[in-house]
C-alpha cells in the first residue's frame, strides 16, 4: 500500500504553529499573576537569604576555631601533666634520692670480687 | 509666574541641595576609605589582631648512666598564685589562707595575709613556683580574686651534681655559668609567632587574610659525656677526702684518655642549681677545672720527662749527679726532698720529684744547657703539643687560657723553664693538664677534651656527635709506653708502696705540690696539693687528676690529693668492669 500525506497538512501551516513532530506541546498559563513590588520583595528574600547563608558558612569557620582552642588547650594540659610527670620520675630516680633510700641503706660492700673471664 | 513654575524651582534647588550633599559624602568618603586607608586598616588591625608569642621550649641536658642518656637539667611549669585584694571574698579569706599553706607550703609568700588584704592594689603575688598539681587543687576550691600565671623553670632533679659544669638559667630566662651558659642560643631555640584576630578571650579566630603562625623551634636537647655515677662519685670522694685533709677547697676531674670524653668535673664547695639564688659567694659556681689556672707543680714532671724521652735525649735508666740543688744563671733550684744524692736515674728523680732531676732532663733537649734551642723545645712541648697555656676548647663558659711565657720574651728565660720543669712559673688549668696527660700515657696522641656526646631529638632519638678521628700525634708510642711504666713505678713507690691500689692494674701517677704567689713571692706557709693519674688494666682507661687546697695550710699531693685519687680510681676499676691482667688476679 502506497504512503499518502494527509490532506490537512501544509508546509505553511507548520511553520505558522512553530512545533515539530512528536513535542509536547502543552501550554500551562498561571493564573497568579506578579507585580513589580512581588518581584522586588522576592529579590530582596532571595539577597536576604543568599546572605545568611554566607554567613553560616563564614561562622561555621570561626566555630572550629573554638573547637581547634579547646583541642589546644587539652594538648597543652596533656603536655603540662607529662612534663611534671618526667619530672617527678627523674627525681625519684635521681641519685641523691637513690642513696638515701632503705634498700640502698641496707647494701653492704662486696668483700670478693671474681671475674668469669 | 505660576505654581507650577514655582514648584519646579523648588525641586531644582532641593535636588541641587542633595548633589551638593551626596558631593560632599562622596569626597569624605573618598577622602576616608581611600586617601587614609592605610592609617584605619592599620587602627582596626590593631584592634582586632593580637600578636602572640609562642615559646620556644629549652632544650634539656642528659648524662650519660652506664652509656643511657638521663635527664640532669629539665624544664617545669609552674604557676605563680596572685591575689587582686579588692575582689576577694574576705569572708573566704580564712579558708583561702589555709588552702594555700596546705596546697603550696612553703611556696606561700610571707605575711600572705596581709597581701590578700592590701588596699589599693589590684595584684599580690601570694605564692610562687607551685607544680601544676597545686594549681589545679588551688584552682578547684574557685576563690573570687585569685588568679594563676603559668610560667617554666629550669629544674636540675640530680640536685648539687655537675653544679659548676651544669652552671643555671636565671630568672630571666638566661643560661648563667657552665653548659647553660656556653650554649645558651642552642639551648633556648627560637621562640615562634601567632599573628591573629581573636575574641574577647583571646581566642585564636581564622578571620582576615593577614594571619600568620610561625611554629617554635625548641632548643637543642644535648647529651653530655659526664657518667652521673661517676661524677656522684668523684664529688662524694673529693667531699670526703677534703674533710680528712681538713682542706675547704678542692677539684677533680676524670676523663676517657682514649677520646677526651670528660667523665666527670668535681668541685667544692658546690651549691645547688636549683636554689643558686641563696649562694652568697659567687666563687661557688666557678668551675675551677676550666676557669682557674694555677701552678700545678711537680705533676708537670712527667711533661718534661716525656720531652726528653721522645726526644732520644734520655731514657728513665739514665743517670745524673743529685746534690739537691742546681744553679741556673743567678738563681738556685733546691729539691723538695733532700738527700737523695748521689749518681740517681731519671726514675729515682721522678720518684723521688727530685727538681734537679727535671732540670737535668730539660738541659739534655739542649746539649746539656737550658739554652734557647732546649727552652724553644719545651715550649714546643709544653704549648704547642700538650696544648698547655691555651684553650682546649671545652664546651662550658668561662674556660681560662692560662699561660705559657715564650722563650721569645723577655721573661722565657732559663731560670723560668727550669722552673718550669716542675710546674711552677706557669699558668695552666687542671683540664689542660689532665687532657696533655692523656696523650702522654694513651699511646701518644692528642685527643680534644668535650662534654658533648650528642644529641636527642624531637622524637627521642640519640645520635652521638661526629667522631674527631685520630688525634694529633705528640709523642711517639714508645714514649708513651715509657711514660706509662715511669709513672705506674712512681706510684708504685710512692708512700713506701701503700698506696691502696687494687692490684692487677696498671696504676701510675704523679704528685704535686706547689707553693702559693701571694704579693709577687712564694710564700711557704700554704702550699696545694695535686695528684695526676691513669689506670688500667691492658690499656689506660681513665685519668684522674685532684687538687687539694685550703687558705693558710700545707696541702700535699702525696698525703691529701693521692687518697682521694685512689678511692676513685678503684671504684672506676669496678665500675668500668676491668678484669685484671692475666697472673695478676
Amino acid at each position: 500500500m502506497a504512503y499518502q500525506r494527509t490532506p490537512t497538512y501544509s508546509a505553511t501551516r507548520r511553520a505558522s504553529q512553530n512545533w515539530n513532530r512528536n513535542q509536547n506541546t502543552a501550554q500551562f498559563k498561571s493564573s497568579v499573576k506578579l507585580g513589580p513590588v512581588a518581584h522586588t520583595v522576592i529579590v530582596a528574600l532571595m539577597i536576604t537569604v543568599l546572605g545568611l547563608i554566607y554567613l553560616t558558612q563564614a561562622t561555621k569557620a570561626t566555630s572550629y576555631d573554638y573547637q581547634a582552642s579547646e583541642l589546644d588547650a587539652k594538648i597543652a594540659e596533656l603536655d603540662a601533666r607529662k612534663s611534671e610527670m618526667e619530672v617527678q620520675n627523674a627525681r625519684l630516680t635521681a641519685l641523691e634520692t637513690v642513696k638515701a633510700s632503705n634498700v640502698a641503706k641496707a647494701m653492704t660492700q662486696p668483700s670478693d670480687v671474681s671475674y668469669t673471664e | 509666574m505660576n505654581i507650577t513654575t514655582i514648584n519646579n524651582q523648588r525641586i531644582k534647588q532641593l535636588g541641587l541641595l542633595f548633589a551638593a550633599a551626596l558631593v560632599i559624602i562622596i569626597l569624605r568618603l573618598f577622602y576616608l576609605q581611600i586617601i587614609q586607608h592605610g592609617v584605619y586598616t592599620d587602627i582596626a588591625r590593631a584592634e582586632q589582631q593580637k600578636q602572640l608569642t609562642l615559646p620556644a621550649s629549652r632544650g634539656e641536658l642528659y648524662a650519660l648512666d652506664n652509656g643511657e642518656p638521663v635527664k640532669i637539667a629539665m624544664n617545669e611549669t609552674v604557676y605563680t598564685v596572685f591575689a587582686d585584694p579588692e575582689t576577694v571574698d574576705r569572708d573566704e579569706l580564712g579558708e583561702i589562707i589555709s588552702s594555700l599553706n596546705e596546697i603550696a607550703g612553703a611556696e606561700t609568700v610571707d605575711e600572705v595575709r596581709d597581701k590578700l588584704t592590701k588596699e589599693n592594689s589590684r595584684y599580690q603575688v601570694v605564692a610562687r613556683d607551685i607544680t601544676r598539681t597545686q594549681a589545679q587543687l588551688l584552682k578547684d576550691k574557685k576563690y573570687a580574686g585569685i588568679g594563676f600565671i603559668e610560667g617554666s623553670r629550669r629544674t636540675y632533679p640530680e640536685g648539687r651534681l655537675a653544679a659548676q659544669t651544669l652552671g643555671f638559667v636565671n630568672a630571666e630566662g638566661k643560661g648563667q655559668y657552665g653548659i647553660e651558659q656556653y650554649f645558651n642560643e642552642r639551648l633556648n631555640g627560637v621562640d615562634g609567632e601567632l599573628r591573629t584576630v581573636t575574641d574577647v578571650r583571646n581566642v585564636p579566630l581564622t578571620i582576615g587574610s593577614d594571619n600568620l603562625r610561625r611554629e617554635p623551634v625548641d632548643g637543642e636537647n644535648l647529651v653530655l659525656t659526664i657518667d652521673r655515677n661517676v661524677q656522684s662519685y668523684a664529688e662524694e670522694a673529693l667531699q670526703k677526702g677534703l674533710e680528712r685533709a681538713g682542706a675547704s677547697d678542692g677539684s677533680v676531674v676524670v676523663m676517657n684518655p682514649n677520646n677526651g670524653d670528660i667523665l666527670a668535673m668535681a668541685n667544692y664547695p658546690t651549691y645547688n642549681p636549683n636554689e643558686y639564688f641563696k649562694v652568697q659567694d659567687a666563687a661557688q659556681f666557678t668551675n675551677s677545672v676550666v676557669s682557674v689556672p694555677y701552678e700545678p707543680a711537680s705533676v708537670i714532671k712527667s711533661f718534661i720527662f716525656a720531652a726528653a724521652i721522645d726526644q732520644g735525649k734520655i731514657t728513665p735508666s739514665s743517670t745524673f749527679y743529685n746534690s739537691d740543688s742546681v744553679k741556673i744563671d743567678d738563681a738556685t733550684i733546691r729539691n723538695a726532698y733532700t738527700g737523695i744524692t748521689g749518681t740517681r736515674t731519671m726514675q729515682e728523680a721522678y720518684d723521688w720529684s727530685l727538681n734537679t732531676g727535671s732540670v737535668y732532663a730539660a738541659q739534655q733537649l739542649g746539649g746539656g744547657q737550658l739554652n734557647r734551642p732546649a727552652r724553644d723545645i719545651m715550649y714546643q712541648y709544653y704549648h704547642d703539643r700538650f696544648k698547655m697555656g691555651q684553650l682546649t676548647g671545652i664546651e662550658v663558659a668561662g674556660e681560662a687560657a692560662g699561660s705559657i711565657i715564650s722563650p721569645e720574651e723577655e721573661q722565657g728565660n732559663a731560670v723560668r723553664y727550669s722552673n718550669m720543669t716542675f710546674g711552677q712559673g706557669m699558668d695552666v688549668t687542671m683540664l689542660q693538664v689532665a687532657s696533655g696527660y692523656s696523650s702522654i700515657i694513651n699511646g701518644g696522641t692528642y685527643q680534644r677534651p668535650h662534654i658533648v656526646k650528642g644529641v636527642i631529638d624531637a622524637d627521642g632519638d640519640y645520635s652521638g656527635r661526629a667522631a674527631e678521628g685520630v688525634g694529633e700525634r705528640v709523642v711517639s708510642n714508645d714514649t708513651s709506653r715509657a711514660m706509662r711504666e715511669m709513672s705506674a713505678v712512681g706510684r708504685g713507690n710512692l708512700m713506701g708502696g701503700t698506696n691502696g691500689d687494687k692490684t692487677g692494674y696498671t696504676i701510675g701517677g704523679k704528685t704535686g705540690t706547689s707553693q702559693v704567689v701571694e704579693n709577687n713571692r712564694y710564700i711557704f706557709s700554704e702550699t696545694i696539693g695535686t695528684y695526676l693519674g691513669f689506670g688500667g688494666a691492658t690499656k689506660p682507661e681513665y685519668v684522674i687528676m685532684v687538687r687539694v687546697a685550703a687558705p693558710g695550710k700545707k696541702m700535699e699531693g702525696g698525703a691529701h690529693a693521692s687518697p682521694i685519687f685512689t678511692e676513685i680510681s678503684n671504684w672506676m676499676i669496678d665500675y668500668l668492669r676491668l678484669h685484671p691482667k692475666q697472673g695478676d688476679q
